[in-house]
């Protein structure tokens, strides 16, 4: 079993860093999808929605969330979501490197996952002196 | 521990695809690999450390594996740098 994985961005964002990220790894070792977030949305009318999506990408052991910016409706409609029973971690920074870090740690469990994908965003910065 | 020196032959070198499919194919060995290359070494089960190497076509590499499974990960490793990762060039 695996911890799914659910993007919940802005718009624009979430789907096209999920396309990516699909065109490197083939197949994907992590169930994962986007939901975005548009601007000026009800986000209690979007709760149900996001919260099938949750459901779709878990199997069981709970789901990583990872949001684009933290404090934004995006990341607050994901404290909504892990407040609906799910086990749910939240991640805020997402980035192209995260989500391909993530997904090379398929094993990983969601209490680990977290520190994981935030490496991801940390490593991925890099100053090129070069 | 094995030794091997490659080079990145595809046109592109080690960009994204190549990086992820060479991570992709080293994940279920539980050995140790590392690849050196400009000076650098990192590991090569990981996609933004390949990254880093920022290898391109013609960088003569450096395979380092050491773990029970190393000969059948040299092999994927190897084979996977004579099939150009797969490209057409």
């Amino acid at each position: 079993m695996a911890c799914g994985i659910l993007l919940i961005t802005h718009p624009g964002i979430g789907t096209s860093i999920l396309a990516a990220a699909a065109g490197m790894l083939r197949p994907m070792p992590l169930k994962a999808e986007a939901f975005e977030v548009p601007f000026d949305a009800d986000l209690a009318a979007l709760l149900p929605q996001a919260s099938a999506a949750m459901r779709r990408v878990d199997s069981g052991e709970g789901v990583l969330v990872l949001t684009d910016l933290y404090g934004s409706s995006p990341s607050n409609l994901a404290g909504q979501l892990s407040r609906l029973g799910t086990p749910v971690r939240r991640v805020s920074a997402l980035s192209l490197p995260m989500l391909l870090r993530v997904m090379n740690y398929p094993e990983q469990l969601l209490s680990e996952l977290p520190a994981t994908a935030a490496a991801g965003t940390r490593n991925g910065a890099i100053v090129d002196d070069a | 521990m094995l030794e091997r020196e490659l080079v990145v032959s595809n046109k592109l070198g080690l960009h994204a695809r190549a990086t992820a499919k060479l991570v992709q194919i080293l994940a279920p060995f539980r050995c140790n690999v590392t690849i050196a290359a400009k000076g650098r070494e990192v590991n090569a089960k990981s996609i933004m450390g390949v990254m880093l190497l920022a290898a391109a076509q013609g960088t003569p590499v450096t395979v380092r594996i050491h773990g029970e499974d190393e000969v059948a990960a040299m092999e994927a490793v190897a084979g996977l740098f004579e099939r150009r990762f797969d490209e057409e060039s």
